[in-house]
């Protein structure tokens, strides 16, 4: 199943790298993502694209200790199919 | 200044007096600032040492750890500790010089990309840009270390940065913040409601109640709630030793009247801990018919591997008072003591040579109040979590998550420094001192008196049992009966040592080595067919512990 998150970030070297990993790390496949600085360039608007079996919480938890993380927004996964 | 002495003043201003590390060209402006500092420096030999020395300090002390590394083989030294600290929840910073940004990205030499390395191994790392950021960011970095759940935290200093000048005014102290740690107990009622209603409640205890400083809070928790108790391996010695509901470790190796109340219970009250494999065995089959409160700071531990009924979040120090309710279960008090008494450890070992539970409840018994045992990982690492009993979680280090050999020569190193009132002894396997036995060296030039028990099966003892137990006795690789004299290795690094083969020299061979002022080895060699009992097999569900007999 898809789970579409939209986060905010700050926009610092390894941030992207940062949740891609941790979304391998803890069984979830990629599934898209997209991603633009906001106007002050000092944050970065992300939206990814998840597909996976497991509880999207376990994943959402894990992405909430990213310390670059500033907001995270699970949008529903009717949506994600819609956008996919 | 330039940036490298501006990093020993930070660290000053956090209260840093110790450091353990190892220098090398991306770093030498740090080392060449720490000349003329008053940070007092210990100089590992490995980084890893250092690192897990850094990790011996946090551990035993409560506060922050520090070690330093050069770019490349240096901070690729550090990885398997932070990877330590990570699982253990231990607050480290690890400072790594980079070469210059320069020549960042063109494979320079001793360039790697550490930053990238550290992803899956710390709470957070830096790569810092601009000699003007570095001061923000190493105060990040200590306040993300020991806030909320600890952890490692690297930051990486380009050396450009380290040379870079910058008009700094110390402040006179830095003024920390106590960080309050938001707390729920939306959820307290719904605790105390599940308490009240339990027949069997058992309070299921993790490292993360002394992390959080409430020692003091779950005393009062169990003297006001009267249930019994079991730790995790990082949670010895939180219950207080006249506690009589306390029933010891749970799990693999737990004993079997922790391990079978648990499966009895109705409730489960978890605080700190997370349900690891190796606690929960089968997890499908794990304290079946108990419902959940869970209590911790990490809000991705809750509903990770097991469903809680009630969840609280926080400060541990503010939950435990607000989830006591009164607890009648004398009955089920009664149950407990009783299987605690059928299951008790026994101690009568045929035969003259040396029984390592019974040589290590001496030990126990022997040490000075307030001993710091350092472990290293195996067999005789259990046999420690067994025998010997602590009077605080502080006094027993042992790497639980990542189980890393190598750990307790280090780890004692930096436990002494921390501590240097206490007694510090590691308690070592023939297999795990080796890993990192180089630290010898460390203990030599600092004089520092560890005692190192070195408990001698000729073998990588715990692969050994389970190939004895699971692999149709195939000894692949697991025999080091060609092991090194000990006693003079370490003589080598001029440290006394003593080997002993018979249970009669146990007692005459402990009070040589705490009588001893300095550093001191002990070289006890057992059985090498003696194995750990009791033992959950894999799969299997925590009741069905094999013991000796069994097996
Ligand atoms: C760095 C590392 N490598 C391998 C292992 C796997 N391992 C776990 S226990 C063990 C044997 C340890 O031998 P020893 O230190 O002699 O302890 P004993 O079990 O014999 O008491 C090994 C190889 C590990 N835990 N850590
Ligand atoms: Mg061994």
């Amino acid at each position: 199943m898809n789970h579409v998150l939209n986060i905010t970030a700050n926009n610092t070297p390894a941030v992207v790298e940062r949740l891609l990993q941790v979304t391998r790390y803890r069984g979830y496949e990629l599934a898209g993502l997209q991603l633009a600085p906001r106007a002050d360039s000092r944050s970065l608007n992300i939206t990814l694209t998840v597909s996976g079996d497991k509880p999207i919480h376990l994943l959402t938890s894990q992405l909430h200790k990213l310390y670059d993380i500033q907001q995270l927004e699970l949008v529903s996964a009717e949506l994600a199919v819609l956008s996919a | 200044m330039k940036g490298a002495e501006l990093v020993l003043q930070v660290l000053q201003q956090h209260g840093v007096e110790t450091i353990f590390g190892y220098p090398g060209g991306a770093i030498m402006p740090i080392y060449d600032a720490l000349y003329q500092s008053t940070v007092k420096h210990y100089l590992c030999r490995h980084e890893q040492g250092g690192a897990f020395s850094a990790i011996g300090f946090a551990r035993a002390s409560g506060k922050v750890g520090v070690c330093m590394a050069t770019s490349g083989p240096g901070a690729t030294n550090l990885i398997t500790s932070l990877a330590d600290a990570m699982l253990d929840s231990v607050p480290v910073v690890a400072i790594t010089g980079q070469v210059p940004q320069a020549v960042m990205g063109s494979d320079a030499f001793q360039e790697i990309d550490v930053l990238g390395l550290s992803l899956a191994v710390t709470k957070h790392s830096f790569m810092v840009r601009s000699v003007e950021e570095l001061e923000a960011t190493l105060n990040q970095a200590f306040a993300i270390a020991k806030s909320g759940r600890p952890g490692p935290v690297l930051v990486d200093i380009p050396k450009d940065v380290q040379l870079a000048e910058i008009d700094y005014q110390p402040l006179a102290s830095h003024t920390q913040k106590a960080v309050s740690v938001p707390t729920s107990l939306a959820n307290a009622a719904k605790a105390r409601a599940l308490i009240a209603a339990a027949k069997k409640p058992m309070a299921y205890i993790g490292g993360g109640v002394h992390m959080a400083g409430a020692m003091p809070q779950l005393q009062q928790f169990l003297a006001d709630n009267p249930m019994p108790s079991v730790t995790t391996l990082k949670a010895m010695g939180s219950v207080a030793k006249d506690n009589t509901h306390y029933m010891g470790m749970l799990g693999m190796h737990g004993t079997q009247a922790a391990n079978l109340a648990v499966q009895q219970c109705d409730l489960l009250i978890c605080l700190g801990a997370r349900f690891d494999d190796r606690v929960t065995g089968n997890l499908q089959k794990f304290a079946p018919h108990a419902k959940v409160i869970h209590v911790d700071i990490d809000p991705a531990e809750i509903n990770k591997v097991r469903f809680a009924d009630a969840a609280l979040l926080g400060d541990m120090k503010q939950i435990l008072p607000a989830i006591s309710a009164s607890t009648n279960c004398d009955e089920w008090l009664a149950h407990c003591a009783t299987l605690k008494q059928q299951h008790g450890w026994r101690y009568d070992h045929p035969g003259e040579r040396i029984y390592a539970p019974l040589m290590l409840k001496q030990l126990s018994e022997r040490m000075p109040d307030n001993s710091v045992v350092c472990c290293d990982v195996g067999q005789h690492q259990m046999w420690v979590a067994q025998h010997m009993r602590f009077s605080s979680p502080r006094n027993h280090l042992s790497s639980g998550g990542l189980g890393t050999m190598g750990f307790g020569l280090p780890a004692a190193i930096g436990a002494k420094l921390a501590r240097p009132q206490d007694t510090v002894i590691t308690v070592s396997g023939d297999g795990s001192f080796m890993m990192n036995v180089q630290e010898l060296a460390t203990i030599k030039r600092f004089r520092l008196p560890v005692k190192i028990v070195i408990v001698d099966n000729q073998r990588l003892g715990m692969v050994k049992q389970w190939q004895q137990l699971f692999f149709n006795e195939r000894y692949s690789e697991t025999d080091l009966s060609d092991n090194p004299d000990f006693v003079a290795l370490a003589a080598a690094f001029a440290i006394p040592g003593h080997c002993i083969t018979r249970k009669d020299e146990v007692e005459g061979a402990l009070e040589a080595m705490f009588t001893w002022p300095g550093p001191y080895l002990l070289h006890v060699c057992i059985d090498d067919k003696d194995n750990v009992w009791p033992l959950v097999p894999p799969g299997a569900a925590n009741e069905d512990m094999m013991t000796e007999a069994k097996a």
